[in-house]
């Protein structure tokens, strides 16, 4: 299965769970965005979890199949169209060679998933094929898709895509009647969790009120790195400077004049600033997707409910594999 | 926000706290500003756990004065080995046990790395200016660089680029006001009473005073960034034709 990148966007690449052995050596995770999506992309094809998806970026894509292909896509980023027909994410496509897929934006969001049967076929660098542009490794030589890139798939299909292949294919687009709904594991659209982190306490009583109750809006300066929030400013009670140390995605730090900058999947691996409170990994998805001028608001857990809340997710991830799996075997 | 605190159980190893980062890591931070002690604490620790890694254990970051754990919770869950209702207590059990090998198991001191570095003005285009900003000679401001040697206290704000303690004070210099563009790769910098090495063409801050023709990190290496953290490193002045010639061979290395 292959195809061609007609028209790339303003940001195409190829992405996956990330690579999380060599931060020690100052590498960043990378990976999805928004994991949820390139995971249910996958889930809906009966591929394994840290498979390959491409990350389009808003839309104004096309893509053009070069030969019969088996696709799913999920994250609202945009929507996927062959002329006038709408293509419903989350679930598996059969789409005939020559077709010409159109991916049309939706404001209100950021990135969709586009992943193919048995993965994309691509090289792993330090044990995973997301690209990192900053230092020019990972997905298709380290860089972003551009018109003409051609891309193709792995063929070891797992036990349910080659039965999901089977079904589907033929001449003409076929799709199942069932889908996988990413909104069923959204917890809300505009409040995310978060955790109070180590220098919490660095912060005036009045300012924790503020961040805990107030509202943050997404500057148009956010990128794969970090995320500025614009709200009310925050004012430390602590002055002392903070030694260095490590970071991660869903870090939330306050900058020296009080704003909050959330590290994202291609940040650092080390941070100076205060950090202020780290987002549940199970909403960082919610924050993926924002896009600049929407608005969120936090909400306080513990460490041990964010922690519930992952491997609750991750169990849930885990039957929905199992539900694809029964439903093609019927 | 919990935090526990390992009590101390030898006399090698200094106490650290522990606290989340997030659903996948947790830090263990020493109570102290930067020093040798807690240098050699740091890494010794990362030694041990690298040779005794835990089910899901994905790697461990150091820093200044902390070192952060990342691991995967699933594999820590499923972990029967280690003891525990959540991965904080399961890693902090981990860590206890780990710290009762400490003692017995003392740190073997690696031989320092030599990094050759060519001062001469066309690979060190600050240096004129850093000179006479601290009333130094262009050879002191060599001399001194030279002299000193430096600890890998981390390897961050980009793949390879480490973080050296150690410098002399007297070439304290503040961060430049307006950040190049594109710092060539390999420039070795200086900031406040840092140096550093930029492994790739990035936009920096800090004064060049130098370039090494070494590569600093490569993807097709096992071990990818030339430099870890607990590395203890010299510099070597080298001269242009020398800088061209080991420039020439690791380009060989890398294209091979």
């Amino acid at each position: 299965m292959r195809l061609k990148i007609i028209k790339p966007g303003i940001m195409t690449s190829i992405q996956d769970l990330g690579r999380w052995e060599y931060r020690s050596e100052g590498v960043p995770s990378s990976g999805a965005m928004d994991t949820l999506a390139a995971r249910i992309a996958n889930i809906a094809l009966g591929n394994a979890p840290h498979e390959a998806v491409i990350e389009f970026t808003y839309g104004n894509i096309a893509i053009q199949t070069q030969s019969d292909m088996l696709l799913a896509y999920s994250g609202e980023g945009g929507t996927f169209f062959i002329e006038k027909q709408l293509l419903t994410p989350g679930k598996p496509i059969f789409i005939p060679s020559g077709t010409v897929l159109n991916l049309v934006n939706n404001p209100s969001s950021v990135y969709t998933y586009l992943a193919v049967a048995g993965g994309w076929d691509i090289k792993d660098i330090l044990g995973s094929k997301s690209t990192y542009i900053t230092a020019g490794f990972g997905g298709v030589q380290g860089r972003a898709l551009k018109i003409g890139d051609e891309l193709s798939n792995n063929h070891n299909y797992t036990d349910t895509t080659k039965k999901i292949l089977l079904k589907l294919q033929g001449k003409k687009i076929n799709f199942p009647k069932w889908h996988l709904n990413k909104m069923s594991f959204i917890y809300h659209q505009t409040v995310v969790r978060v955790v109070p982190a180590h220098e919490f306490t660095w912060f005036e009583a009045s300012s924790l009120l503020n961040f805990l109750s107030s509202s943050y809006e997404l500057n148009v300066n956010s990128n794969r790195m970090g995320y500025q929030l614009d709200g009310p400013k925050l004012n430390r009670s602590v002055k002392k400077e903070l030694l260095s140390t490590a970071v991660c995605p869903g870090t939330i730090q306050v900058t020296n004049d009080g704003s909050l900058m959330l590290l994202m999947a291609d940040s650092q691996t080390i941070g100076g600033y205060p950090r202020i409170a780290q987002v549940a990994a199970v909403d960082l998805p919610t924050c993926a997707q924002l896009s600049p001028g929407n608005t969120i608001s936090f909400a306080e857990i513990s460490r041990t409910d964010a922690e519930k809340r992952y491997l609750e997710r991750e169990n849930q991830l885990r039957k929905l594999a199992i539900a694809v799996a029964m439903a093609v075997n019927k | 926000m919990s935090k526990i605190e390992i009590k101390k159980k030898s006399s090698d190893a200094a106490d650290f706290n522990l606290y989340t980062l997030s659903e996948c890591a947790i830090t263990l931070a020493y109570d102290v500003e930067i020093n040798t002690f807690t240098f050699y604490q740091i890494s010794h620790l990362k030694e041990i756990i690298y040779k005794n890694p835990f089910a899901g254990f994905q790697c461990a970051v150091p820093a200044y004065a902390s070192m952060t754990i990342f691991y995967d919770p699933i594999q820590v869950m499923q972990s029967k080995k280690l003891r525990g209702i959540n991965c904080f207590e399961k890693i902090s059990n981990y860590l206890s046990q780990i710290k009762e090998a400490f003692s017995a198991n003392q740190a073997i001191k690696k031989p320092p790395i030599i990094i050759p570095v060519c001062y001469e003005d066309e690979y060190a285009p600050d240096i004129k200016e850093l000179a006479k900003f601290l009333n130094l000679t262009i050879d002191n401001v060599v001399q001194i660089h030279v002299e000193a040697h430096y600890k890998v206290h981390m390897i961050g704000f980009v793949p390879g680029f480490p973080y050296l303690g150690g410098m002399s004070e007297r070439l304290s210099v503040p961060r430049k006001n307006t950040p190049l563009k594109k710092v060539p790769a390999g420039s070795v910098g200086i900031a406040g009473k840092q140096t550093g090495i930029y492994p790739f063409d990035t936009p920096g801050g800090w004064c060049l005073i130098g370039r090494t023709p070494m590569t600093l990190f490569d993807t097709e290496r096992i071990q990818p960034s030339l430099l870890q953290a607990g590395d203890e490193v010299i510099f070597d002045p080298i001269s242009k034709q020398d800088f061209e010639r080991i420039k020439s061979k690791e380009n060989a290395i890398k294209d091979h």
